[in-house]
């Protein structure tokens, strides 16, 4: 990919058909060694990703496209159709805040996500139980490539031989070692990520998760096998574009690519505000817990929402915090 | 305007890349071998420069040495250990067989004893005496007015949750200025305030401690790893706390403080070169996570200072008029630790694997659930908060 | 152990222990598990979870009647184990070890692992060569067998 920006025409072109139809494609342009997107640098003439960065498009709904949606989690509506489906009940109360914007997409080549027939069953039971199994609703470590685009800030400190990023969201962090560095003791949330440069494109690969992330809110899923490669690209000062192909053999039948740009928050004396949500988390984890309930009943002019908590039985309690 | 220099730097150097690079390496960027049992500075190389300039203050770091954080009140004017003293006092660390240690089969306090020794970690002295280096008696200032009045308070409400306790009836430490009796009327009310320590009740999660909770570590931390990435507009601090209670924080090298209500867990840095020192100033922090009792009023000036190549001097000062009655300052070495090794564990995951917290929350209800039907004590008379408890006086070695 | 000498260990390690948060975290062990409830086991490992705050060990142990159960064992926090070398595959499945602990009170099949032991008696996760992290003390018969 950093072949495109300094190769010939006739490259570019070559690739640009290649890319194909179906999702989105990306601008291509023919710019020579000597007109590199500005940005700044480091003494060693590479990019220098420091600042504050966030990604703005749809893909923590679902990475794959899809036209807006009523709600996370709907039921069948007066119709079979699924585009007429409504609001499930424990988010009916949100109305229209609580609706899936829609999106082309990061999802490259012909846009589908090449699950294994167990696997994408998997999926699509995982986007029918979200509230009991995504990992976020429990202010749990997003994993990667999640916490890139997640609708909050993070940070890029690009040190001598290590990049650190922290993202607003719970406070999570990775680090990119660009020196040699042995593996973790133990399978992580966030992945062991190891780096190089190639032109002005910084490579991550990215190993040793646990296997306990989704991609999305949609019910996207891998195992403890997923490997990732990242592609972090300048598109300017101000915008990286930032690719990742994808492989689990557990889970997919080959590997994948998603693409977005990330961009810079530009404004004066930009701050990544945490959001550490494991207290706010707590209501929803531990509240069927408590000795007298807390939160039970709220009444609006249309609507009362009377809460009925359960604490399932035995081991069956113990392993929805495992997930 | 930095950028602009950085970017007019990046042209003209673009062909000499890998010059610059090879140069980078000579330079003594590579990973710093850790000593074995304490960096002698003398050998150390001189404190590196980072490629545009700053002081080099990356690595992991760690205080390698155990120092008392205060000193006794006797040992006001010693503010160094003798080598004498210093032998003994590992040589107590070595013969402690702390947890391996087992209380009678049985016991509450068996249960407290939770595992194996082999989890905890011993470190050697330190010369130090204390931590605390300002007020130069190795004290922390006293507690104004208001927060001692607050602390009595909150300690008469912890131990009325004790009152029913054999902790109370025996006079156990954790009793201290309590008193034994029948279960208090005050057991349903509210903590006086925002709770953040253990107590003997375990109604919901804000009555268990933040440790409990998964929401332990604060800034300051003067205990855990710090690994430290630097760039030229931030700096970026992973600190292991242990346990997995570890958090991030981020030195902005510019801009300002967000407007006080603007309340965060580790506050917002702000820090600058004076020198060969980063100075990094901390407001804004959050009630919710106080340190010794200080948070939103909380002024922390840390400046850390690498001396050279295995050894980064830290000291923070503390100034908070609301709580302390003077600022205080504590200083540390910190050794650069092995960073190819990998095994400090980075992620800080506590909450993920937090299945003590419903678990110990279900026992409690489980043990409302007996005392209503008759089949179990009051849980009030139980203590599953102060670790020495319920043990027969007369119990001795 | 008298009272004194018990606080004079309780805060001796804690301030010697490279975590900020030392013994005090446990006392919480007397709401999750139960004094009445002790259990003792030896068993095949199963699974370990290396996780924070402390580490999972399961395991299928045989009880009497013939009948084989899988319980979880709670015990200390990875990370000191982790800076001394030990990884993932320090305890392999299949690893016959020994438990005794107390049941947590709900009853299900989860236990403090108050001691653990390989079947030969040997402290779980102790050196052989009494290698700690560099900088720790070594401490007999806690961190190493050597005396």
């Amino acid at each position: 990919m950093a072949g495109l920006f300094r190769g010939s025409t006739v490259v570019t072109a070559i690739v640009a058909v290649a890319l194909g139809a179906g999702a989105a494609t990306w601008a291509t342009r023919t710019t020579d060694q000597a007109t590199r997107p500005a940005g700044p640098r480091t003494t060693a003439g590479k990019p220098d990703f420091g600042g504050v960065w966030q990604t703005v498009n749809e893909a923590q709904w679902d990475l794959q496209a899809h036209a807006a949606r009523p709600a996370v989690v709907t039921q069948r509506g007066v119709y079979d159709y699924d585009y007429a489906r409504v609001p499930a009940a424990p988010v009916l109360a949100l109305g229209a805040a609580g609706g899936v914007p829609g999106s082309l997409g990061v999802v490259q080549g012909d846009g589908q996500i090449p699950y294994t027939p167990e696997a994408l069953a998997v999926k699509q039971q995982n986007g029918e139980n979200w509230i009991d199994r995504d990992p976020e609703l429990k202010c749990y470590l997003p994993g990667i490539p999640r916490a890139m685009y997640m609708p909050y800030p993070f940070t890029i400190v690009q040190g001598t031989d290590k990049i650190h990023m922290t993202f607003a969201f719970s406070n999570a962090a990775r680090v990119v070692h660009m020196n040699a560095v042995e593996g973790p003791p133990d399978d992580t949330y966030m992945g062991h990520s190891v780096g190089r440069w190639e032109g002005d494109t910084l490579v991550v690969d990215v190993r040793n998760f646990n296997g306990k992330n989704w991609f999305d809110r949609a019910g996207n899923h891998h195992s403890d096998a997923l490997h990732l490669v990242e592609r972090f690209t300048p598109l300017g000062p101000d915008a990286i574009r930032y690719d990742v192909t994808i492989e689990d053999p557990k889970v997919f039948t080959r590997p994948w690519t998603i693409s977005m740009p990330l961009y810079r928050r530009l404004e004066p004396n930009a701050t990544v505000l945490d959001y550490n949500c494991i207290d706010f988390a707590e209501e929803f984890m531990y509240g069927n817990l408590r000795k007298t309930p807390l939160v039970t009943h709220w009444e609006g002019e249309t609507m009362i929402v009377d809460i009925t908590r359960k604490i399932p039985p035995g081991d069956k309690l113990h392993e929805w915090y495992r997930r | 305007m930095a950028r602009r220099i950085l970017e007019a730097l990046g042209v003209a150097v673009v062909m000499m890349a890998l010059a610059v690079f090879l140069q980078d390496e000579a330079s003594g960027q590579t990973p710093v071998p850790s000593g074995s049992g304490g960096a002698n500075a003398a050998k150390a190389g001189p404190a590196p420069t980072t490629p545009w300039g700053q002081p080099d203050l990356q690595g992991i770091w760690l205080d390698e040495f155990d120092t008392p954080f205060e000193r006794p009140a006797q040992n006001a004017d010693k503010e160094f250990f003798t080598d004498e003293e210093r032998t003994a006092r590992d040589d107590r660390a070595i013969a402690d067989a702390g947890r391996n240690e087992r209380a009678g089969l049985g016991s509450a306090q068996d249960v407290a004893g939770a595992y194996n020794a082999v989890f905890t970690s011993a470190k050697p002295t330190g010369r130090r005496t204390s931590l605390v280096v300002d007020p130069p008696n190795g004290r922390i200032p006293g507690l104004t007015p208001e927060t001692q009045e607050r602390n009595r308070i909150d300690q008469e409400f912890r131990l009325a949750l004790l009152q029913n306790t054999s902790t109370c009836k025996n006079a156990a430490p954790g009793c201290r200025g309590g008193k034994y009796g029948p279960p208090s009327p005050r057991l349903d009310e509210t903590a006086p305030f925002y709770n953040t320590q253990r107590m003997n009740r375990h109604n919901g999660p804000e009555d268990q401690s933040m440790g409990d909770r998964c929401m332990l570590g604060t800034t300051p931390d003067f205990n855990g790893f710090r690994r430290i990435v630097q760039g030229p507009r931030l700096v970026a601090m992973g600190v292991d706390t242990g346990q997995g209670q570890g958090y991030q924080r981020v030195v902005y090298l510019s801009g300002s403080h967000p407007p006080k209500t603007v309340q965060l867990r580790h506050g917002d840095s702000r820090g600058r070169f004076e020198g060969q020192t980063l100075v990094v100033e901390t407001t804004n922090f959050s009630q919710t996570f106080p340190y010794r009792g200080s948070s939103e009023n909380l002024i922390l000036v840390e400046r850390f200072t690498r001396l050279n190549a295995k050894t980064l001097e830290y000291s923070a000062t503390l100034t908070d008029p609301t709580v302390w009655t003077a600022p205080w300052t504590v200083t540390q070495e910190l050794t650069a630790q092995n960073d190819e090794q990998n095994r400090i564990y980075y992620e800080p995951r506590c909450h993920e694997g937090n299945y003590g917290l419903p678990s110990l929350l279900v026992g409690a209800r489980l043990d409302d659930k007996a005392f209503r039907a008759g089949t179990g004590p009051n849980p009030a008379s139980h203590d599953t908060a102060t670790c020495v408890n319920e043990l027969p006086a007369a119990r001795e070695n | 152990m008298n009272i004194k000498r018990a606080i004079g260990v309780a805060l001796a390690v804690a301030g010697l222990a490279g975590s900020a948060v030392p013994l005090v975290a446990h006392h919480a062990f007397n709401a999750e598990f139960d004094a009445n409830k002790p259990v003792s086991f030896s068993g095949a490992v199963t699974k370990v979870e290396w996780i924070n705050p402390h580490v999972w060990i399961h395991m299928d142990v045989q009880i009497p009647g013939g009948k084989t159960e899988n319980w979880g064992f709670e015990a200390g926090t990875p990370s000191v184990l982790f800076r001394r070398g030990f990884a993932k595959t320090s305890l392999m499945p299949g690893t016959k070890i020994r438990v005794d602990g107390y049941q947590a009170k709900d009853g299900t099949h989860r236990a403090n692992g108050r001691d653990l032991t390989f079947a030969d008696g040997k402290k779980l996760f102790m050196g052989s060569s009494g290698t700690g992290a560099p900088y720790e003390l070594s401490r007999p018969g806690v961190d190493t067998d050597r005396k």
